[in-house]
């Protein structure tokens, strides 16, 4: 199963070399070599720090580093736009840069560090010193292995597929992408989608807080039904899209705009054309690598838009108030509530049908919450891989933070934890959802949502 | 004369049983105008579609501009065709829903990219500067021939082939052909080749070989 998870992790990573190798001719054995000790060290460096460390944090490093590199990405695509269009554009020994041997170790060590930060994160957590050792090990050989067995592939590539440094850029960060999207805490796409909603709902606010949009008779109905979209997921998934895929369409675009060689001063005609002949078809090869960044990129999407994890999202138990209005959930009941997962439930009262859920987080808290909050529609929450996660927004809660009022966490509900289990309060677990929750459809009725 | 353009040494052809050419050994000087000279199935046409690419032989070599055409595959043929030899038909060959200056650039596009202007300039060089949007079907036989220079010759190629290209002309749109093709011939300095069964076309050639039922029988220099 390990193995089968790692498979995609594993393909990026080929690819990967075969770029590099491709990216940077005539130093094949300078990235072979660092390639190798880059993978190697990247795993070991993972398992090391997980051991050390609680494993957020070298998942933060990982993620922290391709979110960097993406940044880096959009930085180099727009520059590589402005080039294609201005002749003689200053590049300050960048191109003397790129082809110096340090480039290409350079290259070939931060994209082993990065991918193998992200296969060994895949590998699960083995009992027995010797089976924490081999699994390692194992991982690092198959990419030394595959390293080698990118190299034979590129020999087999045509001569004419040249790789431009951007374009180098633009597909490793990419396949880097496409290897995190697959693990939830190293997801950048859906954390984006969730900054552009989170943004543009904070801005239309600032608007209206402003009176700029006047909460006024003569604001109608279509009007807030064309404002209520701006507070949407689909605007964050849609923002979030342009900026996911404007660094490899500016590189497709800075290709294409790219002038041809001058071919003036040849005076036979079929010559000439001969050169624009083949001026013509490098460029088109050159397109190949954006586009497949590209391709990439869009695949990182579904990835992290479909992940492939198995939430835990048991059905409600649907509980009844006692005569005096209050709902008591037993510490010992089919399923004890001790065991670190949700525990949902419904309650229907006054009119409402009020989801919530029970949590004992890791530290042993004992903790209550609406299964919605107080800014997203009510689309729940599931849990997996130490996370809470909503579906809305895809905002990913620490089980450690689950309690804790505001942002994108459950509602806390008030209770009272005594031997025999958990007690509530109907109306005061109606009022919270009518007054947190509904709060928020009634808005993004009126809004149009 | 410069070095060798075409060089063959048992150059055969044989399909089943039948041996069209027989081994041929031939060399023919860059910038000469060979004429191919032979009654119907003494193998002229064989030996053309040969040393044009467009056929393989059954035994022996052929060498063009000192490189073995047999050592490449069908990529490397294409690509010898495209820029190396320029081919005359009789029966023409032109697109009839294309104009001439279409015609053309079509063996440009084949070669490189199109280029109108060059092609317009080449219908020009042989006359045809008043026909460039007009189809085949538009044209007399003399003209579609000429069409067919300019699309032979825009690639600047080494060698031009023809296979009875002024078969079906008559004489004076023989004669004219025959001078478009002398002079262009000095100004872009190809090797022409080319089959004929006219004893008077072929005198145009500098040097005429005869074949008979696939063999060489004899050569002669013209005295032109």
């Amino acid at each position: 199963m390990t193995a089968l998870k790692l498979i995609p992790h594993l393909v990026a990573w080929t690819l990967m070399v075969l770029l590099l190798l491709r990216g940077f001719p005539g130093r094949g054995r300078g990235v072979t070599l660092w390639a190798v000790a880059g993978f190697a060290v990247g795993t070991a460096g993972y398992v090391l720090l997980s051991r050390m460390l609680p494993v957020k944090i070298p998942l933060e490093i990982i993620r922290a580093t391709v979110g960097v590199s993406f940044f880096l990405l959009w930085v180099v695509s727009v520059g590589a736009l402005y080039r294609s269009t201005v002749r003689d554009f200053p590049l300050f020994g960048v191109q003397r840069l790129m082809a110096s041997p340090f480039a290409a170790w350079l290259s070939a060590v931060a994209a082993g560090l990065v991918a193998g930060g992200i296969c060994a994160s895949r590998l699960p957590g083995i009992e027995g010193a010797a089976a924490q050792l081999l699994a390692p090990l194992l991982l690092a050989l198959t990419g030394a292995l595959l390293v080698f067995a990118a190299r034979g592939a590129e020999r087999r590539l045509t001569s004419s597929l040249t790789i431009p440094p951007s374009s180098l850029l633009g597909a490793l960060v990419a396949l880097l992408l496409f290897s995190s999207s697959s693990i939830l805490l190293l997801d950048l796409f859906s954390p984006l989608s969730m900054k552009v909603m989170k943004g543009i709902h904070d801005f239309v606010h600032q608007f209206m807080e402003s009176i700029l949009i006047p909460d006024h008779l003569f604001i109608r109905p279509p009007i807030w039904r064309a404002i209520g979209l701006l507070f949407g997921k689909e605007v964050g998934f849609w923002g979030g899209l342009v900026i996911w895929f404007t660094p490899a369409i500016l590189l497709l675009l800075a290709v294409q705009l790219e002038p041809l060689p001058s071919v003036a001063q040849i005076r036979q005609g079929a010559q000439r054309r001969r050169v624009q002949a083949a001026a013509i078809t490098t460029k088109r090869y050159r397109l190949v690598i954006p586009l497949l960044a590209l391709t990439i990129l869009g695949m990182a999407v579904y990835q992290s838009s479909f992940p492939n994890v198995e939430y835990w999202d048991p059905k409600p138990l649907t509980i009844t108030a006692s005569p005096g209005g209050e709902l008591f959930i037993p510490r010992k009941g089919e399923v004890p509530l001790d065991d670190g997962k949700l525990h949902k439930y419904l309650y229907k009262g006054g009119g409402k049908e009020v989801r919530f859920f029970v949590l004992t987080s890791p530290d042993g808290k004992l903790t209550v919450d609406l299964d919605a909050c107080a800014i997203c529609k009510p689309d729940g929450y599931g849990q997996a891989e130490g996370m809470v996660i909503c579906y809305y927004c895809k905002t990913l809660i620490p089980l450690e933070t689950v309690g804790k009022p505001g942002g994108c966490n459950p509602v806390p509900v008030p209770f009272t934890e005594r031997e025999d289990g958990v007690h509530l309060d109907a109306v005061t677990l109606v009022n919270s959802w009518s007054q947190t929750v509904q709060a928020t459809i009634r808005t993004g009725k009126e809004m149009g949502k | 004369m410069g070095s060798m353009i075409i060089e063959t040494e048992g150059l055969t052809r044989s399909y089943g049983d039948i041996c069209a050419l027989k081994p041929l050994n031939l060399e023919v000087p860059e910038g000469e105008w060979l004429s191919v000279m032979g009654h119907s199935g003494s193998g002229k046409s064989t030996l053309l579609n040969l040393i044009g690419g467009l056929d393989r032989p059954t035994a022996g070599t052929l060498k063009v501009g000192g490189e073995e055409l047999l050592g490449r595959d069908e990529d490397g043929l294409a690509r010898y065709r495209r820029e190396f030899v320029g081919i005359i038909f009789q029966q023409h060959h032109l697109v009839p829903y294309l104009t001439a200056v279409e015609n053309v650039m079509l063996a440009q596009y084949f070669h490189s990219v199109p280029d109108e202007a060059e092609a317009r300039t080449a219908l020009e060089r042989v006359g045809l500067g008043h026909r460039l949007k007009n189809r085949p079907s538009e044209l007399s036989g003399g003209e579609q021939q000429r069409v067919c220079i300019a699309r032979a010759i825009i690639n600047s190629p080494r060698l031009l082939l023809g296979d009875e290209p002024t078969g079906n002309l008559d004489h004076k749109s023989t004669v004219m052909v025959l001078e478009l093709l002398r002079e262009l011939r000095l100004e872009e300095r190809f090797t022409i080749i080319m089959v004929t069964h006219n004893q008077e076309v072929a005198a145009w050639g500098d040097r005429t070989i005869y074949l008979d039922d696939g063999l060489l029988v004899r050569e002669e220099r013209s005295s032109r």
